[in-house]
This record gives C-alpha cells, structure tokens and sequence, in this order.
C-alpha cells in the first residue's frame, strides 16, 4: 500500500486513487467546515494553474494535499473551459516532475512501468560526459517525447541500438511528466460538466472569474483582418510565389499553402480563384476541397496549418531565416512580423491599438 | 489518329483480364483481410473505388478475375469497419509502410531517359524540369519519366540502408518485415509488428526524421564543443556511428583538392589536409569531440550533411506519415509497366532483379506503333531506343511500351 506522504506527492497514481477511494468523501462531507483545507487547497492549485503553469507542492500537510487534487480536478472539469484542461494538467505534471527527478532510478522504472507501462531496462553507462541510467523502448520514447521541439529529443540525435533509447535520470522524469500530464487531462475532460453546490460552486465561480481576467494573456492574440503577403514566412511565400508560376505544389505544400490563407483569413473565393486561375484544377474539386480544410465540409475541422517540424520533414520548409529559429510555427512568424511591420508603420496606420496584448 | 488511342486501353484491360484469370490465384490477402481497406483503379477511370472490404482471400481473388482492375490497393491501416466513409471506419492502427521511389531521386541516369516540356512556351530538356522554364519563368512540365537498371539498382540500395536501421536501429525482427517491389520504380517495406502499430502521426514522423537523418545536429553525435573522455564512436550503432563512420571515410578518401572544393573554413580546410593522419587516428581511437578543435562550426555542419545525405535512406516522406494510406497488393499488375508488385523475401534482395523477376507477360509478340521511347532492357535483353516506328516486340516489352502509354497495338 502506499503512503499518505507518496499519495500526496503523486496523487494521479492509481494506488493514491484508491487510498483517497476508501477514505469514501462525499460532497456533503468536503462542505463541511471541517475541510475548508482542503477546498482552499484545491482553489490555490487550479490558480497556480492559470497563473504559472506550474502548481507548487505542499507537503507539509499531506492528507490536505492529498485530497485537494480530486478536488481541484473536480474545479476544472466543473468550469468547462478547454485550455484550461490542458494547462492544469500540464501545471500538476511540472509539480510532479519537480519531485520525480530526485526519486531514486528503482522508484522512477517503477512508476514508468506499473502506471504508464513502460518497457524499460536500468543501466549504467556514461557517454559524452553524461551518465545514462535507462534504456527506453523507441515506442514509449516517441510517445512521449515526438512533440518535443528542441533537437537534442529527436531520436535521430539520440543514442538507440535495437529498439532501445538511452536517458540520464532527468529526462526520464520529462518523458514522465508527459504521462502524467495526459493522464490528469484525460481524468478532467473525460468527465461530464456538473453543476457543484454550495461553496463548492461558489469556488468555481470566482475561479471563473479569476480565468476570464487571465484570459487574453493566457490564449494567444488574434491575426489582423487584413491579409499582408509582406509577413508570410519564406515556406509560405516560396509555395505561393511557386503556385503563381504554375509550378505543381506537392500535397504537403498544397495543403499548407491553403489551410495557412484559411487561417490568416483570406477569403474562399478568393483562394480557389488563386488554385483555379494558375493550374489545370477543377473549381469545383477545388472548392470543395478548400472549404474541407475550411471546416465547412466533412469532419468540421477548421485544419490549421502543418508546425515547422513537419514541414521540414516534408521539405516544404525552404531557406529559414533567423526568425524562424525562434518559432515552431508558421503562423507565429506571420503573427510576429505582422506585429514588426504595424510597429515600423507606426500605431496610427495599424488596425489594431499598440499595447492591447502583452508578448508572451 | 486520336491522342486517347495511345497505350490501346482496352487490349491492355483484355491481357489484364487473362492474366488474373490464373494469376489470382497467386495473389495472397494482406494479414487481418476483415480490417483492411481495399482500394482499385480501372483503365480509363480517374478515380479510385474505396472503402471495399473482404471476408476473405477467395472474395479478393473472385473480384481481381472480375474486375481486372490496373492498379490494386490495400490499406496499412486496420479500422473496425473497413467499408464505412473515413470518419466512420474505427482506426484501429496501421503497419509502419515504407516507399522508394527512384523518381524522387537525382540520378545520372535520369538525364539519359527522362524528359520534360514545358507547357507555355515548349521548352525542353533531358532529366528532371527544372525549378522554372529558363525559358519562360513559368514552371508548368510535361514530364515523361522512364526507369533503367541503374535507378532500380538505386532504389534497391534505398530499401537495403532502410532495412539495416529497422533491424539495427529500431531492433524489428526480420520476420516482422516485408519487402515489395513496387510494380514500377521502386520498393515498399512493410514493418507489421505491435511496436509499430499504435504509433501515431508525430512519432511516424519522427521515424521518417531518423531514416533521413533530418535534423542530426553535430553537438548530439558526440561532436561538443566541451572535450570530453570516452572511447570511440566509430562502432558504435545507430546514427551515432554512422555519421562518424561516414566523417572517417569521407576525410580518410578525400584528395586535398576535393577538401578545398567544398568550400570549407580556411583553417578547417588546412587541418583537415595536414593534419588528416591525426584527425582519422583520434577518430579511430578517441572519443569524436577530440576532433572538433580542427573543424569550424559551420564546415561541421557541411561535412555533417554530406555525410548524412551518404547513410540515410531516401524515403517518401508523406507515405510513411499518411496513417490512412493505399498500398500496393503484392502480385498483381502495375498498370503503368505490366510488371508484377512482388514480394521479395529480405534474403533474396541483394540478387533480385525486377526487369527479369516482375515481368508478368511472358509468352508471345504483338505488333506495336512507337510514339518515343528510351533504351528498355527487359528479361536480359535490350529493346529500343525507338521513335515513331512499328515493331513487332515480345509481348512483355510491347506492355510495358502500352503501359506507359507511349505506343499503340497496330492490327
């Protein structure tokens, strides 16, 4: 069984479930005065969520830790807001990750194994000047570690032979923190929204209100409504200026050409007009096929365009420049040198007021 | 005689339909047939018949001997209901497939029997279409791609890094792997194993990123800046010994001339000239940052590349990362060749040979009209090259020939 001070540091893991099960709360009892705490508790995590990112630990009482986490789960799920899912999952993951690193390699395999089912060997073996403690099957690394941006998680810059991926002692607690991230935002989003009574609710309503104060900051700025083909990232200008001289887009440039003028908000009309007037293609097929990037046809999706990784995987990335060493997103450089050029202009030629959004 | 005569459809259909007569028998269903998707081209038809399913290998054959269909698909992926429209199928997982593709690939041969005509102004030239028409700055071709020896022989070499990194690398099992020859220009390879099934698009691509070796950075195959200690890297496995394998080989063969033409840092350039014995000894017996001091980090970075572009294997990199994609059905017809997609066990590949093994046609001539065509040798003898000619050819070259729509039967 697991102890209360273990629960507390980890209470996503399935033996914490349990303990925190056959304690047999219900929400009349967490209203009692009795577990203020514990509410309270549960309050500060989902506001560390919304303002660091990054929940502290409190161990010094751990039956209020403990129990705060179900509890602060219940908080988001209760307040319905999709992004705020991911961030207090990825906040609780980072609070844990903070105490994983220091686990000892049998502790860290045990989880890696029993909870999240990892395949994977201890080892001793120092390399490069770093010491390597485990060796990780490629399929748990990938899944773990494929949306990671910075080079030195690519497996082609790893150390792998037969399947087996090397990891010092610190990386194997980021590839679990990923885990654990997507365990605790599958548990709040799986959940049907519900209605809490009492002070309960009234939590979730000032943290309502503490998230809508947040929220510009939080989610990002909108695009321009003007289109200015001056910001668009070499990738983009290349297939367009390509698609101007006839020259036939492979899909991926196709694809991305489109669903980026889709996102920097071109009109329809206009993009098929684009497709239709340089090559052979069908306006109908054509249409059709841009309104299904659109998300106006089929599944619904609004596609955004493909990361910078995945088009330099298919070679549609061309001659980066140094802001692109910055980004991870072709719609970000649009968005920056959007921001550069109104800045240049001057505020009063720009459609938007200065200073409405801070950088991130 | 009218341009829709070219390639004489309907006898190419007649032979494909005389061929599946007996040759579906020899076709064998894909593993789980119920979960597969099935996907055929008619002659004729532009667009693909979809979303088919199988019960099983009797009712794919039965439908080949009806149909006769010019290309022949079945999907990586499983789905639970492999009939229903996309969204509707129940994406199970997918085998991770694999394709070279000659054509992608820069070829001396190329310049030799590929064309291309640009559609505004009529330019021409031999091997790929350039980026524009010189021309005309417009970037509109016609293309006519042809194949030989050497390009299939290229593909091949493709398919054999490929398999060495599946096996060395990412530790599959031979038996978990299955070669194909494309029917036309290439190879596919088919890993079905349970490590590979589940993963998703951004680790397929991280695959794809490891078997083109994109993104290897010279500071993570132990090439730091900081010296560190440590033995050598040079039989070391994955990409970690290859790319220093392929530095050692790449300075140990270099002539001082062909250092300078790479247009290297001055110092670096000086170094790796005088001071090579030295370089290759610490390669040899040092841990590779002892070698960094000679080498800038730019020309790092170059000769990295070079040596990379070496070791890696030139796949298709959409197919790979398409989790819903149509592959070839081994042994059936390529309806741009009449050649044969063949399944090739991996021992065998080294001796394989597609113009001689694939040829599906074997017995009897046919009287054929040639628009233009290259040198073709099929089946150990050479035919062509031809222009505006009447020939009466085997009956596997006269395909082929129809095939790529490039002559028509005369009667």
């Amino acid at each position: 069984m697991i102890s209360e001070r273990e629960a507390a540091k980890y209470p996503f893991l399935n033996d914490a479930v349990t303990l925190v099960e056959t304690l047999g709360l219900t929400l009349e009892d967490l209203m009692d005065p009795g577990h203020t705490k514990v509410l309270d508790r549960a309050e500060r995590r989902v506001a560390q969520a919304i303002i660091n990112g990054e929940a502290t630990s409190e161990l010094g009482d751990t039956i209020t830790e403990l129990l705060s986490f179900p509890v602060g789960n219940m908080f988001i799920t209760a307040m319905g807001e999709q992004f705020l899912f991911r961030r207090y999952a990825l906040s609780e993951a980072v609070r844990a990750q903070g105490l994983l690193k220091d686990e000892t390699e049998e502790r860290l395999a045990k989880i890696a194994r029993l909870e999240f089912g990892w395949t994977l060997r201890l080892v001793d073996e120092s390399l490069d000047g770093r010491l390597y403690r485990f060796e990780l099957l490629f399929k748990d690394y990938l899944r773990n570690a494929a949306g990671f941006r910075e080079p030195e998680w690519k497996i082609v810059n790893r150390l792998m032979r037969e399947g087996y991926v090397l990891l010092t002692r610190r990386e194997a607690s980021r590839l679990l923190q990923e885990e654990i991230q997507r365990r605790i935002a599958d548990l709040v989003s799986r959940r049907r929204q519900i209605s809490l009574p009492g002070p309960l609710g009234a939590k979730v309503e000032s943290l309502k209100k503490f998230f809508d104060e947040n929220r510009s900051r939080l989610t990002g700025e909108d695009l321009p409504s003007e289109l200015m083909t001056e910001a668009f990232p070499p990738c983009i200008r290349h297939a367009f200026e390509g698609l101007m001289a006839g020259k036939r887009l492979s899909h991926m440039e196709r694809f991305g050409l489109t669903s980026f003028l889709i996102n920097v908000g071109m009109d329809i009309d206009e993009i098929v007009n684009l497709f239709v007037s340089v090559t052979d293609f069908d306006e109908q097929f054509t249409r059709y096929q841009i309104e299904h990037i659109a998300g106006l046809r089929g599944s619904r999706t609004k596609y955004t365009p493909p990361t910078c990784s995945t088009f330099k995987t298919h070679s549609v990335c061309y001659n980066p420049e140094r802001l692109c060493q910055h980004i991870k997103h072709p719609l970000s450089y649009y968005r920056i040198k959007v921001r550069d050029i109104q800045r240049e202009q001057g505020p009063e030629s720009g459609d938007e007021a200065p200073n409405t959004q801070a950088a991130k | 005689m009218a341009e829709q005569d070219w390639g004489s459809e309907q006898y190419v259909l007649e032979h494909f339909g005389g061929f599946y007569s007996t040759g579906a028998q020899h076709v064998e269903a894909p593993t789980e047939i119920k979960q597969r998707e099935f996907g055929f081209l008619s002659f004729g038809g532009r667009t693909m018949f979809r979303h088919i399913g199988f019960e099983d290998t009797e009712e794919l054959r039965r439908y080949l001997r009806n149909y006769s269909p010019a290309h022949s698909y079945f999907s990586a992926a499983y789905y639970q209901e492999p009939r229903a429209p996309m969204a509707e199928k129940g994406w199970i997982g997918a085998d991770l497939v694999f394709d070279i593709d000659a054509d992608h690939f820069d070829l001396p041969c190329q310049k030799t029997h590929d064309r291309w005509t640009c559609k505004t102004c009529g330019e021409a030239g031999k091997g790929h279409p350039p980026e524009r028409c010189p021309g005309c700055g417009k970037a509109t071709f016609a293309e006519e791609n042809w194949l030989c020896e050497s390009c299939l022989d290229a593909a091949k070499y493709e398919a054999q890094k490929l398999l060495d990194m599946l096996i060395q690398d990412f530790g599959f099992q031979p038996s978990e792997l299955s070669v194909n020859f494309s029917g036309n220009r290439g190879y596919h390879v088919h890993v079905r194993s349970p490590l590979a099934k589940d993963l998703d698009q951004l680790a397929r691509r991280e695959v794809v990123d490891y078997i083109l070796g994109i993104g290897i950075e010279a500071e993570y195959q132990g090439l730091t800046s900081r010296q560190v200690g440590g033995g050598s890297m040079l039989g070391r496995g994955g990409w970690r010994g290859r790319t220093i394998r392929a530095l050692y080989d790449f300075v140990g063969k270099s002539t001082p001339e062909e250092i300078k033409a790479l247009k290297l840092g001055r110092n670096t350039t000086r170094d790796l000239i005088e001071e090579k014995d030295e370089i290759l000894s610490s390669l040899m017996n040092q841990h590779p940052s002892r070698i960094v001091r000679y080498i800038d980090k730019k020309s790092m970075e170059k000769l990295l590349d070079a040596a990379v572009d070496e070791q890696a294997s030139a796949i298709d990199t959409v197919v790979t990362t398409d989790l819903r994609r149509l592959i070839r059905l081994p042994n059936t017809l390529h309806g741009k060749t009449g050649w044969l997609t063949q399944n090739v066990p991996i021992e065998d590949l080294p001796d394989y040979d597609p113009l001689t093994m694939a040829v599906a046609f074997n017995e009897g001539t046919e009287k054929v009209y040639i628009k233009r065509a290259p040198e073709i040798n099929l089946q150990g003898e050479v035919y062509g090259p031809f222009e505006e000619e009447t020939r009466e050819l085997p009956l596997a070259v006269a395909m082929f020939l129809l095939c790529r729509k490039s002559a028509r039967v005369v009667r």
